[in-house]
């Protein structure tokens, strides 16, 4: 059995981060398969390859790796689809980061961005809930509060859903109201937020993104509890 | 007086006029110019061409759109449902490709000007031409056939599609989208549109990896486009950046006009473009809606700045959202007339 830290399991993250960051879902099924084969558990699998070669792809994303935004949803799908797998054979459930749930804004019918984090956020054992599109903000608030989670993550690709009375704001106004502020923080992204840096600030989000990958960063510190 | 052509035409002939062209894309500010809710005002093709002529007078600028919003093309391939904002630009609701088994069914109409979704755009077109015909550039806005399955299905299932997909499906959507393109370019150049703005952000290196650009989006962008030539043709990728493609669609391409996005580099995107083609510097008109007027001016001041560098240079805008306050557009167009002067 591999180790922590022995070659073995040393050469199947180094060839699963490579897979990945070439997006070729083929090769990364195929490490992971051959390393199954050769006796490597899919707990080990998942902590010492997936969430390791997740974490690097972050890295590399947010430092200097100039990805286009078909390879950070073709690497999150890949992470996210090699932990369905690996979680299946696991031998007990598995403790969960934390719990995040995820929506567009209301008004907002753009999909592709919430996909990507929740794939990233999946492959780094965050339980996510994804409440689709045109999400009302007492939805967001409802349903975090139901399911203990510790992030709302709102995604507006236009302007008029990231900034609009129905979108961030009026999830801060209820989060506010019912006194969890402290509890659940509220995370954005989507274009209108690359544009314009400041916005999370106006709409009162208590962080952004500046893509799918970038955001299971900042998820994940909220998760274990930094202050961003 | 000096129109918008006339400055257009110098600037395309590498000659100062009076000022730097300026084109403005106030859309959904038409609405409210006349009173009338988003839905109401993009029901009518009368409205918009009334709203495109009122503000560009008011403002001074130098074109006017045709455009609606970018869903019509997916109405023009039988999208039924359109969501409506009141604060915002409508979306795409009902998508046409549901799934995959429903692209074999997608029906591109042989004549897209009989189309009872286009007849309103036509009707916008011919006022436009009446009203403002050979004074000021009328643009019209034309989806990429790589982009218009995202109008089709929406980007998540098209991302599938293109890159893990069947490759017989995906090529035959493509098809499909790119045979539409070459209609609805065909028709707005008949109704008189002068600047035609070829929009495809798969042709960015932001959006698709660099091999993907070569192998895939460039077949697919000389397929959309060689039949008609390419006069006329702006090269956008939707705010994406295009520095990157620049050199790869002069080669192979031939386009003469590169509108490009605020994150690229201005002057290394005029230097990519070159002093034989038109280049147009693009302001990030989302912060306008809180910069102050300061902060305004000092950002068209040295956009202008590196664009007046170029014997052929435009400056233009993103998607400017209804929430910018009126003020601040003034403020842009007033230091983009001051410090665009020659």
């Amino acid at each position: 059995m591999a180790t922590n830290g022995s070659p073995e399991i040393v050469g199947v993250t180094e060839a699963f981060y490579q897979a990945v960051f070439d997006t070729d879902r083929n090769r990364a099924f195929a490490v992971v398969q051959q390393a199954l084969d050769q006796g490597i558990s899919a707990e080990e699998l998942v902590f010492s390859a997936v969430i390791p070669s997740m974490d690097r792809m972050i890295k590399a994303v947010s430092e200097d790796f100039n990805a286009s935004l078909a390879q950070h949803f073709m690497t999150a799908q890949i992470a996210s689809q090699v932990t369905d797998l690996l979680l299946s054979k696991f031998s007990q459930k598995p403790a969960v980061l934390g719990r995040v749930v995820i929506g567009t804004a209301f008004g907002d019918l753009h999909t592709l961005g919430k996909r990507i984090v929740i794939g990233c956020l999946k492959s780094l054992m965050v339980e996510v809930t994804d409440l689709g599109v045109n999400v009302s903000p007492e939805k967001f608030v409802d349903e975090a509060q139901a399911r203990g989670a510790g992030v709302i993550a709102i995604s507006a690709m236009m302007v008029h859903t990231a900034r609009g009375e129905q979108g961030a704001l009026a999830v801060r106004e209820l989060l506010a109201q019912r006194g969890v502020e402290d509890r659940i923080k509220l995370v954005v992204g989507g274009a209108p937020f690359r544009f314009d840096p400041e916005l999370y600030k106006v709409v009162r989000a208590d962080a952004w993104a500046d893509d799918g990958i970038s955001a299971g960063r900042v998820i994940t510190r909220f998760l274990q509890g930094e202050v961003l | 007086m000096i129109t918008g052509m006339e400055r257009l035409l110098a600037a395309v002939n590498g000659k100062k006029s009076d000022r730097v062209p300026v084109f403005c894309n106030l859309f959904d500010q038409g609405a409210l110019e006349l009173g009338v809710s988003l839905e109401e005002y993009y029901q009518r093709g009368d409205l918009v061409a009334e709203a495109q002529i009122k503000m560009r007078a008011r403002y001074g600028y130098d074109n006017v759109w045709s455009l609606f919003y970018v869903g019509k093309e997916a109405e023009l391939m039988g999208c039924k449902e359109i969501l409506f904002a009141k604060d915002g630009p409508p979306n795409v609701k009902d998508f046409v490709v549901k799934e995959f088994g429903d692209i074999e069914k997608l029906v591109i109409p042989d004549d897209i000007t009989a189309h009872p979704a286009f007849e309103e755009q036509a009707k916008c077109l011919k006022i436009l031409k009446q009203e403002l015909g050979g004074r000021y550039p009328i643009c019209a806005y034309l989806t990429g056939s790589m982009t218009l399955p995202v109008l089709l299905m929406g980007m998540e299932k098209w991302m599938e599609l293109l890159f893990w997909g069947p490759p017989e499906l995906k090529n035959l959507l493509l098809e499909k989208t790119s045979d539409f393109f070459r209609k609805e370019i065909a028709a707005f150049r008949s109704l008189g549109a002068d600047i035609l703005l070829y929009s495809n952000p798969y042709g960015s290196m932001d959006v698709i990896p660099e091999n993907f650009f070569h192998q895939e989006s460039m077949v697919w962008m000389k397929r959309d486009l060689e039949p008609g030539g390419m006069a006329g043709v702006v090269y956008y990728c939707g705010m994406a950046r295009l520095n990157g493609a620049i050199p790869s669609v002069i080669k192979e391409l031939g386009i003469g006009t590169y509108y490009l996005s605020p994150f690229d580099d201005l002057a290394q995107g005029l230097e990519l473009v070159g002093p034989q083609r038109l280049s147009c510097g693009v302001i990030n008109d989302i912060p306008l809606i809180d910069w102050s007027k300061e902060e305004i001016r000092s950002e068209v001041k040295r956009m202008m700045e590196i664009g007046r560098r170029s014997p052929r240079f435009l400056f233009g805008t993103g998607v400017m959202p209804l929430y910018i306050p009126q003020e601040n557009i003034l403020t842009m167009l007033e230091a983009a007339y001051e410090y665009g002067r020659f």
